[in-house]
């Protein structure tokens, strides 16, 4: 057995000048064989799963910041202006419109009437885009906005719709876009997670943690939620009684018995651990600096109209996203609840609606404004959008509302190679479906991975004989037309 | 005998590495003490001078389906409907036809020269698939077809095929002379027997899922001093009889049945379905044969005489989720949950992707969509029972009797004492029923002969009750017995349905586009299936699951099992025997154990046990420099390997090794402290009560699991999700899971016990409680340094302590 660790030691460590330390950088993780990444990337060289990893193709971005209004936010009170529908306000729906469709909540749904939009709009900027009352701020950046008023999507209850907006399937188990994307790329920081999750709003959004979960590919790819309260990063804080020279001793005394075992061994795995602890420990720092808004300045609080820094609002994740950027991570996805409204208690389109737009407007265009004046959105894709849109007919609850629409909603991109001020996509004039240029999902997805330089058809990972990837099975397509 | 395989993917490698050792300037700039850390940079050149040569004679099997199914099947496969320009190349006939294949005339045949064309146009595959063939591959093409095209059945069709192992001087067992026969044809030898500390902490970790406690340490030591091969065997034998090795193979099927305590989704309540779980752990305890353990979990409640036991065993298909969310077609969820059901069912049992022709034709393996959905119609004719659990220690009968015996004694009293009963009644007023409580109204409500017993014994509790002693007795008795009767857990159950639903095909796998019916059955490519029965249900169906004339189900678990004890199965895609798979790396040797376990009835505790003495698993871990040139993976396994433990198992070993563990057994899941707000991550924030008493101390598998928010310190270690059947583990090594085992509050509790064992016993003794073995000088040197409580810790986070080594 001695004789064994000495052959050991001789082979691995004997030649080296340094020392203990001819270390080869492994990940061996198991699962992980034949991604294919990338074509000149050896598949089974040992890198950390996080590095670093050349892109398919010369990108146009390198980070994508993704505002998701969780519950499905009504296009028709924002984006998708309808004349013909507040015209036709109160009156039945035309069959041909909805003959052989199905919506959720298909008991309350039916026999009711359409209703028109509850809001003003108006035209903005050189693009004219037409932008309700409810979003002045959103208005006021809208040449910098890529508006798509012709997504469409599959499935239409929350969850699900949730999961396919994130992973491109309504299935469990399928890797989100930020794991595809922290696979594909790795990250460019080295001591914060290359894909964070923020969250504001009453409750958390409809699904939990497989939104941002990496399914059949490596935890390493999960979306690190950042919290609100208490640590931001889970058990981010020594234990209490523990001083930050303790704790730096115990790391350093891991490592040192680590690489013993490592000199014993030959497990290269052991490597990598050793380099997890050095990560974990710098994050340790840099997630509470990354935290600590106290050095913006109180104009730039002001813009985005973060009252109480300390206080978690969906504002003060729009600056942390754009500090997220600043430090090189790959993939921030922000969550904000509650946008499902229906009429029900606390669900109106006549209060609460307009109210969470207040939540969101101001500080969705201060981050535009913010990255663009610090040189960041030009490789920054910022995306906003939720699960679905809502019918343009009402839902009779409490009051009237919407009900869930997956046929046509609107979303908008900003930054990172997507043409400003640019609006894509009609849908007919009472807003049932798309009749011009739509964009599914699955297209949406291709599009994003493009400007960061991967080919969805490339990004593949190879589980139970099939190539997964992002897309699906149907074929995507790149939009070009959206692309400046 | 078939040939020995090659490995394409051994290839010879030269590393050459190379370290820097830098400051990090990151530290420096935010002003803590800059530390020397070891920046790690891997530079590998890779040597392709040994590719292997092109073959002489090519296998159809080994060198050509691999190519076609690549590159070929997804357009000129079994799936119909995608099929282009009307050409198959899967079925020989039919590429010949076509002119694609001549057999023996490549320069006839248009598959060669589409492969080969120069221009992007005319050549295959084309380019929208990225996909490119190359030269090796097209040579391999040409010859094939040259050599006369011959196709073979894919090789996990076949049924297993007995094979003499090859001979190998002063080698017995069948295991050792498949994997050292192959090793020597690449002049590799296997390592030597691990140390003893290191061969009880790795089998009793992999038989129990607990690390040995020092005195079975010292014992084995002692007694493998002298008798090293007994003692092992003793060692063996114990661990097999222990109870603890049915929950740590109780979690090995737990992931693969989907296991977790939520309805999942968005609303994600709890479920109670342990008795599930213990159910598992008993029937592995007790090594309830697989064909069995498989018709009960499938079929329970339809065996004659079905039992409380055999009803709880089929909960393993009511694993699947439920939304409960508000605007949704509950057909819809119904019927996802038996896409769930097959795809499950066609992974765990046959290694199949059978849920791929949900939608359409397989595109790789020989199942039609019409296949998919006869075999869907096994599961979809199921109501979906929650009922009652008494558990094995109580004789749900005799409580019936005393119930019912309770009743009369209540009933005979009440009835002896009517006149009192009545004179009670005559004595209320309006004003006096106004009082009464709300069950003693309507009991007094009911006309005095049309009173029940339940009537009667709430107005005689309400009245003379109050004062007759007999009674009161006789009635607390009942309630009693009642409560015993019908305040007992739950667990979710399959019934088959009076009615049963006609099963349609489903185009495109959409519930609401239903079309031809069709009737229960199971694919062509498999072995017959027997319906001698007349009927066909689910007990024919886990019948011919487990048939001896199935090619793959033995095959698929032995393969499941040897991954469990070499960090890979000897066919490596554990999920996937079809022809996308991976191809076995000892197909004979896989075989061998295949048969063997069908022949010794299916016991899993046989082949546990043939597979942990044998040579092979007993080696040491330990990498060697002509390993990690000619098979830097271990594909041959000259050696053991390092792994990292499961998540739970991270946990058992820490409060092992903290003495805090409780070693009790079953029952509801536990709530061992979580850190703060991990609850609130789903649409509804959980309540999470921290268990008190030695529940708080309990061993992983028993911690709750909601799927919307896992407990994060399995979740981190690659605790399966529960949203589908897992059956391998991702071994992950991040940053988060230092910060869980550094920070985290369970660890902190952890590492405060073990400081206190520290105080008592000093650090060789919690090093051994940690890793087995004695610390060198050198590492003892360096927890020395350290206050006793950063020692502790410090070996809590250590690799060794959660690594099988």
């Amino acid at each position: 057995m001695n004789d064994l660790r000495d052959v050991t030691r001789r082979h691995f460590f004997g030649g080296c000048a340094v020392g203990l330390g001819s270390l080869a950088m492994a990940s061996l993780i198991s699962g992980n064989q034949g991604a294919s990444v990338s074509a000149a990337a050896e598949p089974d060289v040992l890198q950390n799963p996080l590095q670093p990893k050349p892109a398919h193709f010369p990108s146009k971005a390198k980070s994508v910041i993704f505002l998701f209004m969780a519950g499905g936010p009504s296009q028709l009170e924002m984006f998708d202006y309808k004349p013909k529908l507040a015209e036709l306000n109160g009156q039945p729906i035309p069959e041909s419109y909805i003959a052989g469709k199905r919506f959720a909540f298909m008991d309350s749904s039916h026999k009711t009437n359409l209703l028109g939009p509850k809001q003003k709009f108006q035209q903005y900027g050189q693009s004219g885009a037409w932008i309700s009352d409810l979003l002045p701020h959103t208005g006021s950046i809208a040449d910098e906005l890529c508006i798509v008023k012709s997504c469409k999507t599959d499935l239409f209850n929350h969850a699900p719709a949730k999961l396919f907006m994130n992973s491109g399937s309504g299935q469990f188990g399928r890797p989100s876009i930020g794991s595809w994307v922290t696979y594909g790329l790795g990250s460019e920081c080295d001591n914060l997670p290359g894909f964070v999750v923020l969250q504001s709003g009453p409750r958390g959004p409809r699904g939990g943690a497989v939104l941002w979960g990496s399914g059949i590919l490596p935890t390493s790819y999960q979306g690190v939620p950042l919290r609100n309260t208490g640590d931001p990063i889970l058990n981010l804080s020594s234990p209490k009684d523990v001083n930050s020279d303790q704790q730096r001793k115990v790391v350093d005394a891991v490592r040192e018995l680590n690489l013993k075992r490592l000199v014993a061994t030959g497990d290269q795995e052991i490597t990598t651990r050793i380099s997890a602890y050095e990560m974990a420990y710098r994050m340790q720092t840099s997630a509470p600096e990354l935290m600590d808004t106290g050095s913006e300045t109180a104009e730039t609080l002001e813009q985005y109209g973060i009252k109480n820094p300390n206080e978690s609002s969906f504002a003060r994740n729009c600056l942390l996203a754009r500090r997220l950027v600043e430090r090189g991570v790959r993939f921030i996805q922000l969550y904000h609840t509650n946008w499902d409204h229906h009429g029900g208690p606390a669900e109106n389109l006549d209060q609460h609606l307009p109210a969470i737009c207040g939540e969101i407007d101001k500080p969705c265009a201060a981050l535009i404004r913010d990255l663009k004046q610090r040189g960041l959105l030009e490789d920054t894709i910022v995306v906003w959008g939720g699960e679905f849109g809502r019918t343009p007919m009402g839902e009779a609850r409490e009051s009237t509302g919407r009900n869930h629409h997956i046929d046509a909603f609107t979303m908008w991109m900003a930054g990172g190679g997507f043409k400003p001020g640019f609006v894509y996509g009609q849908t007919d004039e009472l807003g049932f479906g798309v009749v011009e240029n739509p964009v599914h999902v699955h297209d949406l997805h291709a599009t994003l991975l493009h400007q960061l330089g991967l080919d969805h058809e490339r990004l593949t990972v190879r589980f139970q004989g099939l190539d997964f990837k992002l897309t699906g099975v149907e074929k995507a397509k790149v939009v070009r037309d959206l692309l400046a | 005998m078939r040939p020995m395989k090659d490995f394409s993917r051994i290839r010879l490698r030269h590393w050459q590495t190379r370290v820097l050792v830098q400051k990090s300037s990151f530290l420096n700039a935010i002003g803590i003490k800059p530390w020397v850390m070891l920046s790690i940079v891997f530079v590998a050149t890779v040597a392709r001078a040994a590719e292997p040569p092109l073959p002489e004679k090519i296998d159809f099997n080994r060198h050509v389906r691999p190519i076609l199914a690549e590159y070929c099947f997804a357009c000129h496969g079994p799936d119909a409907n995608h099929r282009k320009g009307d050409l198959r190349l899967d079925v020989r006939d039919d590429a010949i036809k076509a002119s694609a294949i001549t057999p023996g005339q490549p320069d006839m045949s248009s598959l060669i020269a589409r492969v080969f064309a120069a221009s992007a146009e005319e050549r295959m595959p084309p380019p929208e698939s990225k996909k490119q063939l190359t030269a090796d591959q097209k040579e391999i093409l040409k010859r094939w077809i040259a050599q006369g095209a011959e196709y073979q059945q894919h090789w996990a069709f076949i049924p297993p095929q007995k094979v003499e192992p090859p001979v190998i001087a002063g080698v017995d067992q069948p295991i050792d002379r498949f994997i050292q026969g192959r090793l020597a044809v690449e002049g590799l030898k296997p390592a030597p027997v691990a140390a003893a500390e290191t061969l009880i902490r790795r089998v009793s970790l992999d038989l129990t899922g607990l690390p040995p406690t020092i005195a079975e340490i010292d014992a084995f030591l002692a007694a493998s001093a002298t008798q090293p091969e007994s003692a092992y065997r003793d060692l063996v034998d114990r661990l097999l009889e222990s109870p603890h090795y049915g929950e740590r193979w109780g979690r090995w099927w737990l992931d693969q049945a989907r296991y977790a305590d939520s309805n999942g989704y968005s609303i994600d309540a709890p479920r109670q379905i342990w008795a599930y779980r213990d159910w598992v752990v008993n029937a592995l305890n007790q090594d309830l044969p697989f064909d069995e353990f498989t018709l009960h979990q499938l079929a329970g409640d339809l065996l004659p005489g079905a039992t409380e036991s055999h009803r709880v065993a089929t909960g393993f298909h009511r694993n699947t989720q439920i939304n409960q969310e508000g605007g949704i077609d509950h057909e819809q969820f119904r019927v996802d949950s038996v896409f769930d059901r097959v795809a499950t069912t066609g992974t765990v049992w046959l290694g199949l992707t059978i849920g791929c022709a949900q939608c359409h034709d397989h595109k790789f393996d020989p199942i039609t969509q019409k296949e998919y959905y006869q075999f869907f119609a096994f599961l979809n004719t199921q109501d979906e029972p929650t009922i009652k659990y008494y558990g094995p220690d109580v004789e749900v009968a005799l409580l019936t009797q005393q119930f019912k015996a309770a009743q009369q004694a209540l009933s005979d009293h009440v009835t002896q004492h009517l006149d009192q009963l009545v004179a009670w009644e005559a004595m209320q007023t309006d004003e006096t029923k106004k009082t009464l409580a709300a069950a003693v109204k309507t009991a007094i409500g009911v006309a005095a002969d049309q009173r029940n017993f339940s009537h009667k014994r709430t107005l005689y509790a309400a009245g003379p009750g109050t004062a007759d002693e007999t009674f009161k007795t006789l009635n607390k008795a009942l309630s009693d017995a009642e409560s015993k009767l019908n305040d007992v857990p739950t667990t979710l159950s399959m019934a088959e349905m009076k009615k049963p639903r006609q099963t349609t095909i489903l185009i495109k796998g959409d519930f609401t586009r239903p079309t031809d019916p069709v009737s229960p059955g199971t694919p062509a490519l498999l072995h017959l299936f027997d319906n001698a029965t007349g009927h066909s249900n689910r007990i024919d169906l886990a019948r011919w699951l487990t048939s001896r004339s199935n090619p793959l189900t033995a095959r698929v678990i032995v393969n499941r099992v040897w991954q469990q004890y070499f960090g890979r199965g000897i066919v490596e895609t554990e999920n996937d025997f079809g022809t996308q798979g991976t191809l076995p790396s000892h197909p004979e040797l896989l075989d061998a154990l295949a048969l063997d376990f069908m022949e010794r009835g299916w016991r899993l505790k046989e082949l546990h046990r043939v597979i942990v003495s044998s040579q092979t698993y007993r080696q040491a871990s330990v990498d060697r420099p002509e390993l990690l040139e000619r098979d830097p993976h271990n594909y041959l396994l000259g050696r053991q390997r390092r792994l990292r433990l499961d998540a739970e198992i991270i946990r058992d070993v820490a409060l092992t090794a903290s003495g805090l563990l409780s070693r009790k057994m079953g029952g509801p899941p536990v709530y061992p402290p979580i850190p703060d707000g991990v609850m609130g991550q789903g649409q509804v924030k959980r309540a999470w009560t921290v268990s008190t008493g030695e529940d708080r101390y309990r061993r992983g598998c028993y911690t709750f699991v909601f799927r919307a928010s896992p407990p994060p310190a399995l979740n981190v270690f690659d605790s399966p999700d529960g949203f589908s059947t897992c059956t391998r583990r991702i071994r992950s090594n991040t940053p988060l899971q230092a910060l869980t085992l550094l920070n985290d509050g369970a660890s902190v509790e952890f590492a405060e016990a073990l400081e206190k064992i520290i105080r008592d016993a000093g650090i060789p003794a919690a090093f051994r409680r940690c890793t087995s073995r004695d610390p060198q000088p050198d590492e003892l040197a360096v927890l020395q340094a350290l206050d006793t409580r950063s020692a502790a810790r410090v070996l809590l986070n250590l690799d060794e302590t959660i690594t099988r080594e």
